[in-house]
Formats: structure tokens, sequence, C-alpha cells
């Protein structure tokens, strides 16, 4: 019995070292929001390691409307959101961090290469349903892929694409934005709005142009391309945290960011275009 | 001890229930009897509900869930119907056919099936049952006539209703299973003694007599595939559009999406009150559903008891 609670006792004190190992050598910030800026965060958190060794970033990607209530209740520190701030967005200060483009994707085999907003627009609402419209070689329906309304793409896609319309019930809503880039690489006569990230190399989907403008860093960053948009940080109005606030201001300010964010296949805005001088 | 135990779990149900329906009321008091109605597209609804609490503006709480609710019918009804049949068909398999070295392999997997997490279902269904649906199944021509509507990519009914059954069909299985191994092996002897061959015996007897456990099984995977939400919000198509039996076969590859799977994709939007309420009420249509399922489970089994097997 004495031998039993001696080893009670031992896997306590094992099982609360454990707990209490990390959170006294380490600092966690909990972020939520955007899913389209996930492969840049992941890039960002990772470097951001030589500057903070100790901070630990923990993201929920549960789309950036959802991130922004998140802060506004406390349950996130930080937000990431891939649209400009609404009304509804009381005590939120937003802050742009880099520059992203929402491209249009299509099936390498559809021979289609570029379309007018116009044009996307009649797809999305549906009133045209058909590649042969568009002088593609395919001769089959267009099968549109989007996002729900609850992300902040789709938000930032109906303003700058739909004139605020609701996207047609034609068009097959996902969940998340490699979701609807699977779904275009798997669909021959697929095409789907996706972040710059996952549409990329080896995403197996190809980028189209817009108004004659490619989905690319180079006409993104002079906001040629039409879908170009900020990546926005959201934190409290008050009392911020100073770790987020700190990193936010090291991933639109610094040099090393700026390389991350444009290796990760986005566009840097404010970031220094050389690196600090070595005192 | 033990009834304060009870009495605590009565209490923490009641209260459940009483919440999710204090919060659905506002829904439900606009609507009335037309929520459970059609009318109008339910995205387009949800929008404009999730918008007017979230621009400040008059609340709006106009929802007609009908096509949400039939979808929930169809793909939980087509689901436990299918694995329904295999279920039983494998469980008198497993209990009184197989040999002794087939058995042994088959109760593992059955067991190791119906413990895969549901977004491994998912998975399986976007990257193989999807895209071959949508190039196998789908004609051309059956995209044309219904474009302007619904696009048929492969996310659909039938792969929600396949999956869900490869989900639900193991608990099933166990289920059967057990009722059946349960049978007096008296009973089953005495019919054999008479001459009656196996399988009649078996189907006449032991399938009869283990009717409450198939009531039992039918009713937890019943439980099991309303509530399910991630796979189905996969593969189902993400769209609130009622599958119409009309339309011939292309009614199996409409796109769809049960209640579970709409709250899922909803919940990001509890920043907006009215959106709030609203899904709260399709909440408490779920929570009333199983209440009654379990109800009915309950109803059927009592004039089977004298049968003797109990689950």
């Amino acid at each position: 019995m004495q031998m039993r609670s001696r080893n009670l006792a031992i896997l306590g004190v094992l099982v609360a070292a454990l707990i209490l190992a990390p959170a006294a050598s380490a600092k966690t910030i909990f972020g939520s929001g955007s899913s389209a800026s996930v492969p840049y965060l992941e890039a960002l958190f990772k470097g951001y390691k030589k500057v903070d060794p100790k901070l630990k970033f923990v993201y929920t990607a549960n789309n950036g409307n959802a991130g922004a209530k998140d802060v506004q209740d406390g349950k996130s520190q930080f937000a990431i959101q891939t649209r400009p701030p609404l009304p509804s967005d009381s005590g939120l200060s937003y802050s742009k961090l880099f520059l992203d483009g929402l491209c249009i994707a299509v099936n390498p085999q559809n021979s289609v290469s570029g379309l007018k907003v116009s044009q996307v627009k009649d797809i999305f609402l549906g009133t045209i349903t058909e590649w042969s419209a568009f002088g593609s070689s395919l001769n089959t329906t267009i099968a549109p892929f989007g996002r729900f309304s609850t992300a902040g793409l789709y938000t930032f896609f109906q303003s700058a694409v739909l004139g605020g319309q609701t996207q047609s019930s034609n068009v097959t809503a996902l969940d998340k934005d490699g979701e609807v880039a699977v779904a275009v690489k798997n669909n021959t006569s697929g095409i789907g709005y996706v972040g710059l990230a996952n549409s990329g190399k080896g995403s197996g989907v190809k980028r189209l142009k817009l108004n004659g403008f490619g989905c690319d860093p180079k006409a993104i960053k002079t906001l040629k391309y039409p879908l170009s948009r900020y990546a926005w940080l959201v934190l409290p109005a008050k009392k911020p945290n100073k770790a987020a606030t700190k990193f936010g201001d090291w991933v639109r300010t610094s040099y090393a960011a700026g390389k991350i964010i444009a290796k990760a296949g986005a566009v840097p805005a404010f970031n220094a275009k050389k690196p600090p001088k070595q005192k | 001890m033990l009834g304060a135990l009870v009495c605590g779990v009565l209490a923490f149900v009641l209260l459940l229930i009483v919440f999710v329906f204090r919060e659905a009321w506002p829904s439900f008091q606009h609507n009335g009897l037309a929520w459970f109605g059609s009318g109008g597209n339910p995205d387009q609804q949800i929008e404009k509900i999730f918008t007017s609490g979230n621009l400040l503006q008059e609340p709006v709480y106009t929802f007609h869930a009908w096509p949400i609710i039939w979808g929930t019918i169809l793909v939980t009804g087509g689901a436990v119907a299918l694995s329904f049949v295999a279920a039983l068909f494998v469980s008198v398999f497993v209990v009184e056919f197989a040999p002794e070295w087939i058995r042994r392999i088959l109760e593992p997997v059955i067991r190791l099936l119906a413990s895969v997490p549901s977004v491994i279902f998912g998975l399986l269904g976007v990257l193989i049952l999807v895209p071959f649906i949508g190039d196998h199944v789908i004609t051309e021509g059956n995209r044309r006539s219904v474009s302007y509507i619904v696009s048929l990519s492969g996310y659909s009914l039938m792969a929600g209703v396949l999956i869900l059954s490869l989900m639900i069909a193991p608990l099933m299985i166990a289920l059967f299973a057990d009722g059946l191994r349960a049978v007096p092996r008296g009973w089953l002897e005495g019919s054999l003694g008479l001459g009656i061959n196996r399988w009649r015996t078996f189907w006449k007897i032991g399938v009869r007599t283990a009717r409450p456990a198939l009531v039992a099984g039918t009713v937890l995977a019943t439980a099991r595939a309303i509530g399910e939400v991630v796979m189905l919000a996969m593969v189902t198509g993400g769209v609130a559009f009622a599958p119409n039996p009309a339309d011939g076969l292309i009614f199996f590859v409409e796109p769809t999406r049960p209640l579970a799977a709409t709250i899922l994709q909803t919940a990001e939007e509890l920043t907006s009150p009215p959106m709030r309420q609203t899904i709260f009420a399709m909440a408490s249509v779920l929570l009333f559903s199983a209440v009654m399922l379990s109800l009915a489970g309950w109803a059927i089994k009592q004039p089977m008891k004298r049968y003797g097997v109990r689950a």
C-alpha cells in the first residue's frame, strides 16, 4: 500500500514537472484566422525563432472572420485576416502585413490562360456554365469551387469580383483554401479562387491571368493584378500582447521577414530592402 | 452517492436541452413552422442573417431549412439502410458460419474500422471516391442538365452515403454479433435436431430472437450517422441543396449538406447574434432527433422482450 502511494506521488511529481517545465522556459502566444495565410505563417513562425527562440506560436486556421471574433473575445492574442476592417470589428486594430494575391486557378488540362474579372463573375454567379464560351479546348460544363461565407477570402472575393452578390448555388463550397486547390487539380473542368501560396508550383493547378495581369508577385506588388490584397494583422485595440505586436512589426518591416515572405510565395510590402548593417 | 450522480447527470442533460432551446427560440419564433419548410436558398439566407448581425443592422431571421433537413434525412437514411443489410449478413456470417481463423481476423478488423477517426474517411473520400464519382459515374450530359442550378463534381449525396455506411457498419456489426451470440444455443440445437437446415434455423430463430439487439444497434448507428460532421462536410459538396428524386439517377450524385455539417461550417459565424440563434435552432433540431430516436428505439424494443434476448 505504502509502495503504491509512493509510486503515485512520484508519478504526480513527474506529470507536474512535464506540465510546468515548458511553461517556465517558453512563452506561447495564440493566434487564429485565415487558412490561406497558413503557408506564409508557418515559414514566418519558423524564421522568428532566430529573433526570439523562447516564443512559441499556436495558430488555429479557423478562417479570417472567426479569427477576428477570437481576438474580440480574448481567446486569441492575434488574428490574421484577408479582408479590410468592417464596422463589426469594434475593439480591434488592423495593420497591413504583406501583400497576397487571390488567384483564379484552373486544371492544367484547360487551354484557357486568362479571363476578365467580369467573366469570373459570370462563372461564379452561374450565368455562364460552359467552358466553350471562353474559347477553351474543353467542351464541358464549368465546375466552380469556392469557399464558405465564413472565410475572409470569400468576403474579399464577394466584394472584389461578385459586386457584393452571393455566389451561385452551383459553386461547390469547401472549407479550406487547400481543399479548393485539390478539388480543381482533381477536376478537369474545375475553376476556383485560391490564395497565392496554395496555387504555386507543385499544387497541380494553373493560375489564370486576370484582365491581362498574371497572379504573380510582380503584378501584385504594383497592385496591377485586380485581386491583390493585404494580409492584415488583427490585435485588440486596447492592451495588445507585446510579443504579438513585436512579431507583427518584425513581419512588416524586417529584411529577414521580407525574404521569408517572398520565399513562401507572397509579396513583401513594407520590408527593408537591405539587411541591417552589422555593428 | 450513486443516486446523486444520476441526479447530476439528469440535471446536466436537462440544462443542456433548456439552454439550447432558449438560445434557439428567437429563430423559431420569427419563422414559425416555415423554419422547417422550403423557400429560397438557405445559403443566401444564412449570409443575410450573418451580415445583418455583423453590420449592425436590424437582425434578419428568415430561414427555411428544408433542403438541409432533407439532406440529413437522405444521407442518414441511405447510410443506415445500406449498412443495416450489410451488417446483418456480415454478423450472421461471423457468428454462425465463419471458420474460426476467419473470425479471428474479421473481429479485430471490424473493431479497428469502428475506431478510425472520421477525418481519415473524409480524406479518403476527397482524394479517391469524389474524383472517381466525378470522372466515372457522372456523365457530361448529367452535368449539363443541371449546370445552372448545381455543379455535379463528385461531391455528392452518394459519396456521403457510401462513406458513412462504411463508418457505421462496424458499429452495427459489433452490436448485432453480440446479440446473435446471446441467443440460447439450445433453441438453435432444438431446431437443427428437427432436421431444419442451418441457414433457416439461424435466420428464423437466431435473427428473430436477436431483434432487440438489431434495434439497439440500428438506433446507435443512426445517432452516430445523424451527428457525423467532419467527413460529411468534406465530401457532400457544401451546398444547401435538396437532391430531387424526380431528377432520376442524377439524384444520387447531386450535392447536399446535412444539419451537423451546416452547423460546423457556420459555427465561425457566431459573431453575429441572429446567426448564433439560427445555429442553435439547427442544433436543437439535431438534439430533438437524438431524443426521439432513443425513445423510438425503446418503444420498438418493448413488444420484443418476450423473445428473451435483451440489448
